[in-house]
């Protein structure tokens, strides 16, 4: 059990610990840091986009480095390492096991990324996250794109490390009692993006070891000048990338199935339904990636394979939300803090979803592709969905992490800002791109209805911000100061917490 | 049981059937100069209004059992689960 | 097992068979759209469009050239065959749902009739690069000259 605040010890004892929860709490730290770095990149963009022209930034150079860095930071330097935070932190109890299955190699894989954030923050690398060639071959400058591209590598392997732990740990240390038709959906949830990883990275790991020695002219695998083909790189990023949307977003359901029956007051209404469809989905999640690639020249069949897969994932995903929906179905819902960010997560999850659709459907591509649509879509899966998910479990595991309660009454403030704030952002965002406005734009016409929707979006973007602000002191001051919680029911909701004081951490 | 295979005889005839039908029937004329605008936005709002439809069902249900079931409504009752260590 | 269900399971077939059937439903109708947004007219006049950072060059058939702006007749069909010189470009005519990556060693194409006179912006859809947001050009629909 981590509770520095209480019983403070050095923090070197933490940072060589290869306690599961030390682990956990490293991630946790680091993930919220990069939160913030990343975030702020955001309302830079935001304020940036405000009104046509240059605003606060001086040149196109430094805004492409900042979308690239905002979109690299939040996806692998936040909403991963958080979930690893979770995972560390309640894979082993759920298990009942006393740590992970490799408590080096967990530590291992937390310290690769602090070098791997640093390279991507220290480079700044301008050609978005996608680094798509020829621009990041024969365009892209300086040690920036290099260092991005060894950044993510660490990362990559990082994730491999950490997943090949996560797999081991359920599938050889879990209980001899248990069987794995008992292991909880949250640690199942692990069990499953973890898979996936497990395929889809290597892929990218050989992609970006392609791109570097392109960039260095060796090889042209990716530059037509040299015989190669950008597309090809298309395939191998999405291959991995496609199913890592769901390695980002089955940990984060997996918390809500963790969060949602503990405030019902019931059971989850059908956990085979819910193991099912985290299976389902991280197969058929690998049939889908080429649906990215619609606008690049496919012939019609390719699309239509691409567009069947897709929408296959569809049923998958809606089972989730029937589970939700059925195991709150006469319960005794008590609205803390967590419950709030769940039950916004699972109504922001579905317009998500069918934006997805949308997206999906072969010749809507030809309005929505790369316009601000996509850019509102995604950022609905990964801010309404996986980042509500990880807020809502933030606040649930804060009794677990510190032994103090957050403010209960700022915790909702930060969640109601922070929907009304997705909304105004995300959604308009949608209604901008179908008037066509492109992505990844320094500067735009001053086209009115554009100007105004850009206006509503950075206002949003704006409320999203000082809300995390009061997250920030919300958590920080409660860790000291906030009331003591009530180790054995925090939430005072009753039944048998996975985590109350089982873990026991040696260095107490 | 069979009222599900009932509605699924249904809901072939009443979509699959007339889309697969309206694909193989029109267009193969060369020369016919079709308004990729009309033909693409029409598909959108055709499909933005069923989204709109399932959205409007499944957030209507969302809002009316997070007011019912909430433990301050007069109605609530415990679950038949508190007070045990399930 | 945690609780083998003692409760029904009915309202979850339904429930996942309507979500098949929706998914049917727009598959079908993209496909069939697609198809005909796909379906080129035998009659098409061919437009060789060239992206590069940071414009748009146009070959009409005749060999005009121009640049940044392209002038074709309204009540025509036209065809472009899109090109790269150096990175992926995104061709785009927004008001005509037209959109196309250019791809360096490859040519792509997609075909559009334009019905009434007037100017439509011309975009770049793909990032590529330091000037990728001001990459635009005006698209002007000309009366039928017959």
């Amino acid at each position: 059990m981590v509770l520095e605040l209480q019983k403070p010890r050095p923090i070197w004892q933490i940072m060589f610990s290869t306690h599961h929860t030390d682990v956990g709490l490293l991630y946790l730290i680091l993930s919220i840091g990069f939160l913030f770095l990343g975030g702020a990149l955001a309302l830079i963009i935001r304020a940036e986009l405000f009104l046509p022209g240059a605003q606060i930034i001086g040149d196109a150079m430094t805004f492409n480095r900042i979308f690239t860095v905002h979109g690299t930071t939040l996806i692998f330097l936040f909403i991963l390492p958080f979930a690893s935070s979770v995972g560390n932190y309640f894979v082993p109890i759920m298990i009942r096991y006393k740590d992970m299955a490799y408590p080096k190699l967990n530590a291992l894989a937390f310290w690769m990324i602090p070098p791997g954030g640093a390279l991507i923050w220290l480079g700044f690398a301008d050609f978005s996250w996608y680094a798509n060639p020829p621009y990041s071959i024969i365009s892209a400058p300086g040690p920036a794109a290099d260092m991005w591209i060894f950044g993510l590598k660490i990362l990559g392997i990082s994730s491999v490390l950490g997943a090949i732990n996560f797999i081991v740990t359920i599938l050889k240390c879990k209980h001899p009692d248990m069987s794995i038709g008992q292991v909880p959906l949250l640690a199942w949830s692990f069990l499953s993006s973890s898979l996936i990883i497990l395929v889809a990275i290597p892929t990218f790991a050989a992609a970006l070891l392609m791109l570097l020695t392109d960039r260095l002219g060796v090889t042209g695998f990716f530059n037509p000048a040299m015989g190669g083909d950008p597309i090809a790189y298309a395939h191998l990023f999405w291959f991995t990338f496609h199913p890592e949307v769901y390695v980002l977003v089955i940990p984060a359901i997996g918390m809500m199935y963790e969060i949602i029956p503990r405030f019902s007051r019931k059971p989850i209404h059908s956990y085979n339904s819910g193991i099912f469809a985290f299976v389902l989905l991280s197969i058929v999640g690998f049939s889908s990636w080429a649906h990215h690639m619609y606008a690049t020249g496919m012939s019609f069949t390719e699309k239509t394979v691409f567009m069947v897969g897709t929408l296959a994932a569809v049923p998958a995903s809606a089972l989730h939300v029937f589970n939700f929906v059925a195991t709150m179905w006469n319960g005794r819902i008590k609205f803390s803090t967590p419950m709030m960010w769940a039950v916004g997560g699972i109504a922001l999850f579905f317009s998500a979803g069918a934006g997805g659709v949308a997206n999906a459907a072969m010749p809507l591509d030809f309005t929505t592709h790369d316009t601000y649509w996509v850019v509102g879509h995604f950022h609905l899966f990964v801010m309404g969905t996986i980042a509500f998910g990880s807020f809502g479990f933030m606040y649930y595991m804060y009794p677990y992490v510190t032994g103090r309660m957050y403010n209960e009454a700022l915790g909702k403030i930060h969640f109601i800002m922070s929907f009304i704030g997705t909304i105004l952002v995300f959604f308009t965002q949608h209604v901008l791109g179908l008037y066509g406005m492109p992505r990844r734009v320094f500067d735009y016409p001053p086209i009115p209805e554009w100007i105004a929707m850009n206006q509503i979006a950075s206002i949003g973007a704006m409320i999203i911000g000082v809300s995390m602000v009061i997250f920030l002191a919300n958590i920080i001051h409660s860790a000291g100061k906030g009331k003591l919680a009530d180790t054995d029911d925090p939430f005072g909701v009753g039944g048998k917490y996975y985590y109350p004081f089982e873990a026991r951490n040696p260095s107490h | 049981m069979k009222s599900i295979i009932g509605l699924f005889l249904v809901l072939a005839v009443l979509v699959i059937v007339p889309a697969v039908d309206l694909a193989f029937a029109a267009g193969d004329e060369p020369g016919e100069y079709l308004d990729r605008r009309v033909i693409i936005w029409n598909l959108f709002f055709r499909m933005m209004t069923i989204a709109f439809v399932v959205g409007a069902v499944v957030s209507g249900t969302i809002i009316w059992q997070v007011w019912r079931f909430r433990e301050s409504h007069p109605k609530a009752k415990p679950t038949p689960y508190e007070g045990t260590d399930w | 097992m945690v609780k083998l269900s003692g409760h029904s399971n009915w309202p979850e077939w339904i429930y996942v068979g309507v979500v098949i059937a929706l998914m049917c439903w727009v598959g079908a109708e993209a496909w069939e759209a697609e198809r005909l947004v796909e379906h080129v007219p035998a009659d098409v006049e061919i437009i060789k469009v060239v992206g590069q950072q940071w414009f748009w060059t146009f070959e009409h058939e005749d060999g005009t050239k121009e640049i940044g702006e392209l002038h074709v007749e309204a009540g025509k069909a036209y065809k472009f065959e899109i090109h790269s010189t150096d990175v992926i470009h995104s061709f785009n005519i927004h008001d005509y749902v037209v959109l196309m990556d250019a791809v360096p060693g490859r040519v792509n194409t997609v075909w559009f009739a334009p019905d009434q006179p007037g100017t439509h912006d011309i975009q770049c859809r793909e990032y590529c690069g330091l000037i990728h947001y001001n990459m635009r050009g005006t698209l002007i629909v000309e009366e039928p000259t017959h």
